[in-house]
């Protein structure tokens, strides 16, 4: 029973592949519908499997003790004519064989008279007739073809006749005899060679009518099959009870399990009695129990270690409020100080700024990792969010002598997306390219699809091999430890993208090699919600011409007045990564 | 003559530092490091504008906010080191006008401490009209009918700004500019709760808003006058 409802699903699933053709669409439809009901339902198929075996069994049983009672019925009532037709058959012979009368009119009465008494001395509950058939045509036949009841001499087939002819025994052959309603009946024909004066030789039949054993046989055929219709009806009803009491707990217990999976951790599962169903729910209850305990201390935890995390950046933030303050007024004032002085301050204020940033990004990687971070999506251009990045960008770009350009491909590169969160991104993947673009030229790439959308920022400088760029996003993972510690950046600038385009459900990449520069893809889906899939607008690395290249200036000027206002947020601890020292010379950004 | 400025924080090192920033734009600072007391500071110091940590000993930040709004409109600009938590709604529910996070730039502080104060500026004697409010714009009155409706300088800013505009749709980002003088994008948490504070005082059912109106998906206008 178990193997059963395994195998069938499997013939059900390779017929329908099979399925090919567009013209058997409907009905490969149809099928699938079928076959869904099949797969999701154990009780239907359990209950059709019983059915379907049910009919089986029954069916060969039928056949073989058909089988049995008709050979059986048939052995009997043979043995009993056989026997019969041998006494009368041999009756016959002697009478007609001691026969002298010379004179036709007397042997016709003797044969009249022998036949009837023949046909009528029947012992058994069938009926016979004879036949007696002249083998060689003569001119001095006293007896033409004489029968009882009309039989018609064509019923005996050719064979017999040719055995009675040819031998001097007694010869049988099943036949089927002609009944009234234009049907026939099986019988049995007895037949053997007798000599009537003058000495012609005649063939003589005994024919019997089995057709009271035939309909026996219909009658057990008929009870036989009723009776197989009821055992597969009762087999199929004790079926449809048995598997609805196992299958109710377990489809119970499925539910259960799904309502705990989604998340709902004080479902349990009803125990009634002691018996298997019984123990599978009382193991699952303990097992829920145990979920729900962990879950429920980890939960406790991440609110511990949230709080703890929270203190410790009040706590932190105040002396750091203070420490910077101090410092600005100081580094405000440097030009009044004497060189040594002047240069600590300078040391002092852009350690402080980057102390503070990295305790930022400290936090916000702790704000991920805590799973407090939210999506305020709403629908927004990166057109312009890139080129507004990259205005924003450009005082580190002036500083290391770098240009940015933008790439726009494709039309609408509109999405659902939290554009606090993605500027953030491009930012980072901006001023990376800057810090190590050696100062040639980036390039922002942007290209969409139908269902993402895609920005790429691509740099000329160092680049960085496979195995690198595989590490890229490792926490504080840095590609030459030695000098990176001179530039900006926590060393979680991409940690942070990750993150934040995890959130997302979207894809960060990085490409690099040696020499030729680096390039980072990063791809989201166009509505909130959705998740891309392997594929991205735009193929790693870029593939673009100089002449596609736009200045930021460009697409700001494109942009429709009313939303001019509505120019993307900056935190002020992002800022100061970007912040342009004030000892730079001041450049118009045209 | 120089505004004043109350500082409630319970850092000395940071409140010297401030003090020493804010004497250094100007302005003139007094100190008061516990909550409890923080009170009875501002009635005898009578401050222009009130700086005040969220959290505090004696007196929470909140209870401090609360109790100086429900005796005066002096603007409230709250110290906060947790950002982006609900504090800082706590914080403007309770009455604060707006709020700088640590760690935090002078430039910055000054900045905020600037736009509440609005130094100097001399309005024109106009009057506006929002639904069925008429605002006296140099004298600083609103009125509906014959009663007058009191509101801070930050509520009356926001209702300016909105009824000199009738036919404009702000958004959130417009306001924060406009009336908070914000220039690059900041917390609209500002705005939200500050309208709904705004609207129980000017709306005759707050459920129902007749005079500031939500623009859903885009922000808020101006109740037809």
């Amino acid at each position: 029973m178990t193997e059963g409802p395994a195998s069938v699903p499997e013939q059900a699933e390779a017929d329908s592949s099979g399925l090919g053709s567009r013209a058997r669409d409907a009905a490969g439809t149809v099928r699938r519908a079928v076959h869904r009901r099949w797969a999701a339902s154990l009780q239907l198929r359990t209950v059709v499997i019983t059915a379907v075996l049910t009919m089986v069994s029954a069916a060969v049983l039928a056949l073989f003790l058909t089988q049995q009672i008709t050979s059986g019925l048939f052995q009997s009532r043979f043995d009993q004519v056989e026997a019969e037709s041998n006494r009368g058959l041999s009756t016959a012979r002697s009478i007609f064989g001691n026969s002298v009368s010379s004179d036709p009119d007397d042997t016709v009465q003797l044969v009249e008279d022998t036949l009837n008494s023949l046909a009528g001395q029947t012992g058994a509950t069938v009926g016979r007739d004879l036949l007696l058939i002249p083998i060689e045509q003569s001119q001095n036949l006293y007896v033409g073809t004489r029968t009882t009841n009309n039989l018609d001499a064509g019923v005996i087939p050719e064979a017999l006749a040719q055995a009675v002819q040819d031998g001097t025994g007694t010869y049988w052959q099943s036949i089927s005899l002609p009944d009234s309603g234009g049907g026939t009946n099986p019988g049995l024909a007895f037949g053997t060679r007798v000599t009537l004066p003058p000495g012609n030789v005649y063939a003589l039949y005994m024919v019997y009518d089995l057709s009271s054993v035939q309909q026996t046989l219909d009658y057990l055929m008929r009870v036989l099959v009723v009776a197989g219709a009821m055992l597969v009806m009762m087999n199929s009803l004790i079926a449809v009870y048995v598997t609805r009491s196992v299958v109710r707990p377990v489809s119970q217990a499925a539910l259960t399990a799904e309502s705990l999976s989604s998340g709902d951790l004080s479902v349990r599962m009803p125990v009634h009695g002691e018996d298997e169903m019984a123990r599978l729910g009382t193991s699952f209850n303990r097992m829920a129990d145990n979920i729900q305990d962990q879950i429920t201390q980890l939960a406790e935890l991440s609110q511990i270690q949230q709080r703890f995390v929270s203190d410790v950046s009040h706590e932190l933030r105040t002396p750091l409020t203070t420490v910077r303050m101090a410092a600005e007024v100081l580094y405000d004032s440097r030009e009044d100080f004497d060189p040594v002085n002047r240069r600590s301050t300078e040391l002092l204020y852009h350690q402080v700024e980057r102390f503070q940033a990295l305790l930022a990004d400290l936090l916000e990687i702790t704000r991920f990792d805590a799973g407090a971070a939210t999506v305020a999506a709403e629908r927004t251009d990166l057109l312009h969010l890139a080129a507004d990045v990259v205005l924003t960008a450009q005082p580190l770009a002036s500083k290391a002598d770098t240009e940015v350009f933008l790439v726009p491909s494709g039309t609408d590169v509109t999405a659902e997306v939290d554009p606090r969160r993605i500027e953030r991104i491009v930012r980072n993947l901006i001023n990376n390219a800057i810090e190590h673009g050696e100062g040639r030229p980036v390039d922002v790439i942007l290209g969409s699809d139908e269902d993402s959308v895609a920005i790429i920022v691509r740099d000329h400088g160092i680049g960085m091999s496979a195995e690198q760029a595989s590490r890229v996003f490792d926490r504080f993972w840095r590609a030459d430890p030695a000098r990176a510690r001179t530039t900006g950046g926590s060393g979680l600038g991409l940690s942070i993208a990750t993150e934040d385009t995890r959130l997302h459900h979207g894809r960060l990449d990085a490409w690099g090699e040696p020499g030729e520069g680096s390039a980072f893809r990063l791809t989201i889906p166009r509505r909130s919600g959705d998740a891309v899939g392997e594929g991205s607008p735009l193929q790693l690395p870029p593939v673009y011409t100089e002449d596609q290249r736009r200045r930021p200036t460009d697409i700001e000027s494109t942009e429709p007045a009313g939303t001019a206002g509505l120019v993307l947020p900056d935190r002020v601890h992002e800022q100061a990564l970007v912040r342009r020292p004030p000892e730079t010379p001041t450049e118009e950004v045209r | 003559m120089k505004a004043r400025i109350l500082v409630v924080d319970d850092d000395e090192a940071l409140s010297e530092m401030i003090g020493i920033v804010l004497r250094n734009d100007g302005f003139e600072p007094t100190f008061c490091a516990d909550g409890a007391q923080a009170l009875d500071m501002f009635r005898s110091t009578r401050p222009d504008l009130v700086l005040l940590d969220l959290m505090l000993p004696g007196m929470d930040g909140i209870e401090v906010c609360k109790a100086i709004r429900g005796e005066s409109d002096t603007p409230i600009v709250m110290l906060t080191a947790k950002s982006d938590t609900s504090d800082v709604v706590r914080g403007l529910e309770a009455g604060a006008d707006d709020y700088v996070p640590k760690p935090f730039k002078p430039a910055e502080l000054v900045a905020r401490v600037r736009a509440r104060l609005r130094e100097g500026e001399q309005r024109a004697p106009e009057t506006l009209k929002i639904a069925d409010l008429s605002i006296d714009v140099a004298g600083h009155q609103v009125t509906r009918g014959d009663s007058s409706i009191p509101l801070t300088p930050l509520e009356f800013d926001l209702l300016v700004a909105l009824a000199r505009k009738p036919w404009q749709v702000f958004t959130r980002e417009m306001l924060l500019e406009e009336v908070w003088g914000y220039r690059h994008q900041a917390d609209t948490r500002l705005v939200n709760v500050h309208v709904q504070r705004l609207r129980s005082k000017v709306e005759k059912d707050p459920e129902n808003p007749q005079v500031v109106l939500t623009v859903r998906g885009v922000g808020y206008k101006a109740g037809q006058a």
